[in-house]
């Protein structure tokens, strides 16, 4: 009896971690899933009313938001979730849109691509949520998206970086940071041109941002020359011990690591570097590592790392009175609890710019906002001045401005030392 | 005779179990007595066959890329390491399992909150400046926060089992285990709204700064992973001298033999279960703390996926035996560190690895490697 039980149960948890693997890495097809099987009678109604949101006299204009408050980046999370509500609090204070008052629908994407998948079927279902502001993850926005698409939701990322986000055959799509691809590139030539480093070995953490960017630069690195040793190193998100893994890089003797991944991991991964006599051997990662929590992991082995950040294009006198606005509301500053916020502020004034432009009043004094021409509205958004820069979408929906910024820990803190607005 | 072609089918039709009975004359071919033999021995038959790939696989892996032996020498010590942490909390698994026959699949959680306590202990040692002082103050620091890991961990461990199984003790045997699971999530679910969803880093204490390095070897043993090892036999140690040559040792064999016969010897029942869980959850504390200052982070889930992990060892070693889940626990560490590298995988496939290994104990020794003592009365 209690061996067929345990047999039972072991095989039970091997199957949920499988299952829990494999869900990991949710790609688009695996998300896409939910939206053909929804019901509906949910989509229905919405239809019957010409895609359009009606909002009673007095009633806020909801906007939806996935933010990863849980997982790999929490502190990234809470800094968009607190930028997002301050955005919301000006907003409101400047009037709102035509009376009505705008609220958030905060919800936990995790950072994942499931959880993003239930967020994203809740938003659907929830016939008075008219844009996202979110996910704050690569792979949280891809379990977003086919979702969203299918419901006409238009969301705008503030945060996810990977090409894969906006292409041409989804309109709803946009976001305000820039993409991997243009990181990926900047990196590799300060690596290669600056630094002088040519044996690369990268890591990832599995994750679709991880992934997608280690692969972005070891095409990137490649193409200048440089060598990228051994296959790429996966690492899993949560796990703590990287030493094993470590131990396999080193004996590829390589110059300097490439992370492609979050925080803690590599935080973790830059400590532990020290540990198994990688001690000269540059490291080097991306915007899911620049940040405080960064040198708050890696304690002393943060030291001389690098990090790069797809930079806003920033008017110093703005954002010096967002970051007192925020120390003001939440007691911190602004860059001591993660790199998006001006970004976050930036997605929801956008997606609020085109409210206003597409809202108008019925007979009833209902608010009527059609879903297709806010779409439009959000994708055509050109020349709005915001925390990062002058705003305009292309056709894709790539809205940010600025550029990529790389910096190296000194003394405790990360200080720009090449790249956009130095130059 | 039959064609070669021909026996390879019935072979491979017979493994599948799905022609009966065999033919008088291919019983008396030698193909037909491999196969009688195979169909009579299908789970060895079947490990024969695993392990006889996976040498094919270290083999031709080793012909193709040959890692020095210093490599080897250092993903053992990495290994060991790993089994060490692994080791304390399987122990807790295995103590409970044997007196109680039920898993006690919250205790990768007991340690977690040991891990909380260890790293806010740490905190408040940081502030009052013990930890970086000397290296007397700085030890001190380190065994202060060991105790506050198992303190808090054995009260974890102790209210569980008097909230969450003592009720239950007379229910079915897998009422117990769906308690316990939820327990587990009660207690992640507890830390996320009392610490945060935020990762919380411990900074080593001064004397847990640096490495030896042996030699010109390129070996590196960090002071962390030394301490662990170390710490965690001799913690292993402490803990059989207990369960062999104490009262309250005995009162526990007693009562993992049987209950109803130990109570009619004069033994407290309740006492001796509440004390098993004292020990475990104390192990796991210390294994929480360890582990803490070794990955330098703790977060509310960091139970999970080490509570797997030696829930796996204690299986692999044998349930309800303590050496047993020592020497799986070892075992395992050193094949998460050694096995991706000598079957040629990815390191990432580590836990496929560690997970594999529990599925195949399970279907070709489910007593495990040392439990051939307890499986007759036991299973």
């Amino acid at each position: 009896m209690s061996k067929r039980l345990i047999v039972l149960l072991a095989t039970l948890f091997v199957a949920s971690l499988l299952l829990a693997a494999c869900g990991g890495g949710a790609t688009e097809a695996v998300v896409e899933k939910p939206a053909e099987t929804m019901d509906p009678e949910m989509v229905m109604p919405e239809e019957a009313m010409g895609d359009v949101v009606v909002i009673a006299p007095g009633d806020p204009v909801r906007i939806g938001v996935s933010v990863a408050l849980t997982g790999p980046i929490p502190e990234f999370g809470l800094d968009i979730q607190q930028s997002y509500e301050l955005a919301i609090v000006d907003l409101n204070a400047a009037g709102g849109v035509l009376g009505h008052d705008y609220e958030l629908d905060i919800q936990d994407g995790a950072c994942d691509g499931d959880a993003a998948t239930i967020v994203a079927n809740g938003f659907a279902a929830d016939l008075t949520i008219v844009a996202v502001a979110g996910g704050t993850c690569t792979g949280e926005t891809l379990g977003l998206k086919p979702i969203l698409q299918e419901a006409r939701i238009p969301f705008v990322s503030a945060s996810a970086t990977n090409p894969k986000i906006t292409n041409a055959d989804c309109d709803i799509c946009n976001r305000v940071a820039l993409s991997d691809k243009l990181q990926a590139d900047v990196d590799a030539d300060y690596i290669y041109n600056t630094l002088g480093l040519t044996q690369a070995a990268v890591m990832h953490d599995n994750s679709d941002y991880g992934l997608g960017l280690a692969e972005l630069f070891e095409s990137a690195f490649k193409a200048l020359g440089g060598t990228v040793l051994g296959e790429l190193n996966g690492i899993q998100v949560g796990d703590t011990d990287f030493r094993a893994a470590l131990t396999l890089v080193g004996t590829d003797s390589p110059e300097f690591i490439f992370f492609g991944g979050y925080v803690t991991e590599g935080g973790l991964i830059a400590a532990q570097m020290k540990e198994v006599g990688m001690e000269d051997v540059v490291f080097f990662s991306d915007d899911g590592v620049y940040g405080q929590p960064f040198i708050d992991a890696a304690g002393a082995a943060a030291e001389n790392a690098y990090a790069s950040f797809v930079a806003g294009d920033e008017i110093a006198e703005v954002n010096a009175e967002f970051d007192a606005k925020y120390e003001a509301a939440y007691g911190t500053t602004p860059d001591a609890q993660g790199p998006f916020h001006a970004q976050a502020y930036d997605s929801v004034n956008m997606i609020a710019a085109a409210i206003a432009s597409v809202a108008v009043e019925d007979a009833d004094g209902n608010l009527v906002i059609d879903r297709e021409a806010l779409i439009k509205a959000i994708r055509t958004t050109s020349g709005l001045q915001g925390l990062t820069g002058v705003l305009t979408c292309n056709d894709i929906g790539d809205c940010g401005a600025g550029g990529i910024q790389i910096f190296q820990v000194q003394g405790g803190a990360f200080i720009q030392v090449s790249g956009f607005g130095l130059d | 005779m039959i064609a070669p072609a021909d026996s390879n089918n019935t072979l491979a039709i017979q493994l599948l179990g799905i022609m009966e009975p065999i033919p008088q004359n291919l019983r008396q071919s030698s193909a037909g007595k491999i196969s009688s033999w195979i169909r009579k021995n299908f789970i060895t038959s079947l490990g024969i066959f695993i392990v006889v790939l996976l040498i094919w696989r270290i083999v031709s892996v080793a012909q193709q890329d040959s890692y020095p032996i210093q490599y080897w020498a250092f993903q053992l010590i990495n290994g060991l390491t790993l089994g060490g942490v692994y080791a304390l909390i399987a122990l807790g698994y295995t103590l409970v399992y044997g007196i109680l026959f039920m898993i006690n699949f919250a205790h990768g959680e007991v340690m977690m909150m040991g891990g909380f306590a260890g790293f806010f202990t740490l905190q408040l040692l940081t502030y009052l400046g013990w930890t970086n002082d000397t290296p007397f103050s700085s030890a001190i620091s380190v065994v202060v926060m060991m105790l506050a890991g198992m303190t808090v961990s054995v009260l974890t461990g102790v209210i569980l089992e008097r909230i969450a199984y003592r009720p239950l003790r007379a229910a079915p045997r897998l009422v117990p285990l769906i308690s316990a699971i939820g327990a587990s999530f009660f207690l992640q679910y507890t830390a996320l709204l009392m610490f945060g969803a935020i990762p919380h880093n411990y900074h080593k204490p001064s004397i847990f700064v640096g490495v030896w390095r042996i030699g010109e070897t390129g070996i590196i043993i960090s002071y962390t992973g030394a301490f662990i090892f170390v710490t965690s036999i001799i913690m292993m140690i402490g803990l059989y001298i207990i369960v062999q040559r104490t009262k309250l040792g005995r009162s526990m064999r007693a009562v993992a033999e049987d209950k109803q016969i130990a109570t009619l010897m004069g033994i407290d029942v309740d006492k001796v279960i509440v004390f098993t869980f004292i020990l475990g959850s104390a192990l796991a504390g210390a294994g929480g703390v360890m582990l803490g200052l070794h990955n330098t982070v703790i977060r509310f889930n960091s139970g999970f996926i080490p509570g797997l992990k030696a829930f796996t060892a204690a299986v692999l070693g044998g349930i309800g035996n303590i050496p047993g889940a020592m020497v799986g626990s070892l075992l395992l560490g050193i094949m998460e560190a050694l096995g991706p590298s000598a079957l040629g995988l990815p390191t990432e496939y580590k836990d496929v690895i560690a997970f594999s290994i529990l599925v195949l104990v399970l279907i070709f020794r489910p007593t495990g490697l040392l439990g051939e003592v307890l499986s007759n009365k036991k299973a």
